[in-house]
């Protein structure tokens, strides 16, 4: 019952929330431990032991060595995504989330983020800014031997939209990263500044990306302008070249978290042509 | 050139198309033709891989409209790919025959896309030429569907439930008992419950307040 992106990271036999709570709570076997904090998150799971479970395997993250087996970091990236999805319930978590976010790994650090964001954790603020500060020449830059970013410039950026604390210290701190070289830093540079300013040339920025030449490209920039829900680029977003479940992504964006022209009824009456 | 040797033409062009663009633009001049002859090619086409021209495809198959219902029940059932183009299709068209490929399609498939487009279609069925009884027996087993789609895990499938409950009650008469669950359908949409997101919420309550108008 699910699309390629919401299936879980391994194959498994559906499970009970006791059974995802044992399998976070045991420790022998990390794969599983993996399994249950996804379904946790994946299943909004309300059980009062889950956010507590979640926070025990983000402190049992490890520092990183590309030596050895990173299973526990695995399951703590894991762990940070299920708390964002249980967001507001894991306000709890958030001094853990602060701690992740100034991991060494940096696939952590995204992770952790992004459930910032979700938390909307006005708290994270000052680090995220902190950990974008050096701008696109030094935190935006390629790691040596991999095509990652020194910073996940994309995940810091689009937190600071989420939390949607508009101050020129932060406005500052993402302006910069509209000249990166990646048109998907571009676009989420452009939605954080959407979001927090409402002003009307961050949208064009990313209407102008719908025409880009990458799938992935225009991907990101409907998923933005959903994001921030700015209803001006109804007519470009229905004239993205895209697949319709894409487009129904950033049109429910438009009808939740934006307002004015086109109305409610005009957007739901093309949503409808596009099933 | 006469329309037999033109349609035959085109599907000669097709089959020759040699890169995915030339065979996106040969299933667009295929489809154009408007012929019912060129169907069997174009379901084909559902199953090419190559979703660009699959659009194309289901595009000149829905506006051949019920011509094309055969040659898409014709269908290798274990094509998956072909299958779920084929299930756009005849939720498009919106011919009875189709009913049990969509039935199947709202409540089994493993595609979010393949089921909102089963959704929709079993609320647009064309009904009015069957005898009564059947048209009943039809909205019945539509509406039972619907009814269990309501809880689907995918946000985009409850949309399209709302839609389709909505064409569905439409043609259901007012005060019928039928007409009444396809309405209690879409309030228990309307509720704010767990996991509903705010626009399946709304669909759901622009659907009510447009029956109460009826």
């Amino acid at each position: 019952m699910a699309d390629a992106d919401a299936s879980p990271p391994q194959a498994g036999e559906p499970i009970s929330e006791q059974e995802a709570l044992r399998r976070l709570r045991q420790s022998e076997d990390s794969s599983q431990q993996y399994y249950g904090a996804w379904w946790l998150g994946r299943m909004r799971s309300q059980h009062p032991e889950a956010v507590p479970l979640l926070q025990q395997a983000l402190r049992r993250r490890r520092a990183r060595d590309s030596g050895e087996g990173v299973e526990e970091n695995a399951v703590a990236r894991n762990a940070a995504r299920a708390l964002g999805k249980l967001a507001p319930a894991a306000q709890a978590a958030i001094p853990d989330l602060l701690d992740t976010l100034q991991d060494g790994d940096d696939g952590l650090r995204e992770a952790a983020a992004r459930a910032l964001g979700q938390l909307a954790a006005s708290e994270a603020i000052e680090a995220l800014c902190e950990r974008l500060a050096s701008g696109p020449a030094v935190a935006g830059a390629q790691q040596a031997n991999s095509p990652r970013l020194v910073e996940p410039c994309e995940a810091l950026l689009e937190a600071l939209g989420d939390i949607g604390v508009n101050e020129p210290r932060v406005l500052a701190v993402v302006k910069p990263f509209l000249g990166h070289e990646s048109p998907l830093i571009r676009s989420a540079a452009a939605r954080t500044l959407l979001q927090l300013s409402g002003e009307a040339r961050w949208g064009e920025l990313l209407v102008d990306l719908l025409d880009h030449p990458q799938l992935q490209v225009r991907h990101a920039a409907l998923m933005d302008l959903g994001a921030a829900g700015w209803r001006p680029g109804f007519q470009a977003i229905a004239a993205t070249l895209a697949e319709n479940s894409l487009k129904l992504i950033a049109l429910r964006g438009l009808v939740e978290q934006g307002s004015g022209d086109p109305g409610d009824e005009a957007l739901l009456a093309y949503m409808d042509t596009l099933l | 050139m006469s329309q037999v040797s033109l349609v035959a033409a085109r599907i000669a062009a097709l089959q020759q198309a040699g890169s995915a663009l030339a065979l996106l633009q040969a299933t667009q001049e295929l489809a154009s033709c408007a012929d019912a002859s060129a169907a069997p090619v174009l379901v084909e086409v559902l199953g090419f891989n190559n979703p660009g021209a699959a659009v194309a495809a289901v595009k000149g198959l829905i506006s051949l409209g019920p011509a094309a219902v055969e040659a898409l029940l014709q269908l290798d059932p274990v094509n998956y790919g072909a299958r779920a183009w084929a299930v756009r299709a005849l939720a498009g068209i919106g011919d009875v025959r189709g009913l049990e490929l969509l039935l199947d399609a709202l409540g089994s498939d493993v595609a979010a896309s393949v089921r909102r487009a089963a959704a929709k279609g079993l609320g647009q069925l064309q009904l009015d030429e069957l005898p009564p009884d059947q048209k009943q027996d039809v909205q019945g087993q539509c509406l039972g569907a619907l009814l269990a789609a309501t809880s689907d895990g995918e946000w985009v499938v409850r949309y399209a439930v709302a839609v389709g409950l909505e064409l569905l009650a439409a043609g259901l008469p007012a005060g019928s008992p039928e007409r009444q669950q396809a309405q209690q359908g879409l309030l228990t949409l309307q509720e704010a419950a767990d996991g509903t997101p705010p626009v399946v919420q709304r669909r759901a309550k622009l659907a009510l307040s447009r029956l109460e108008l009826q």
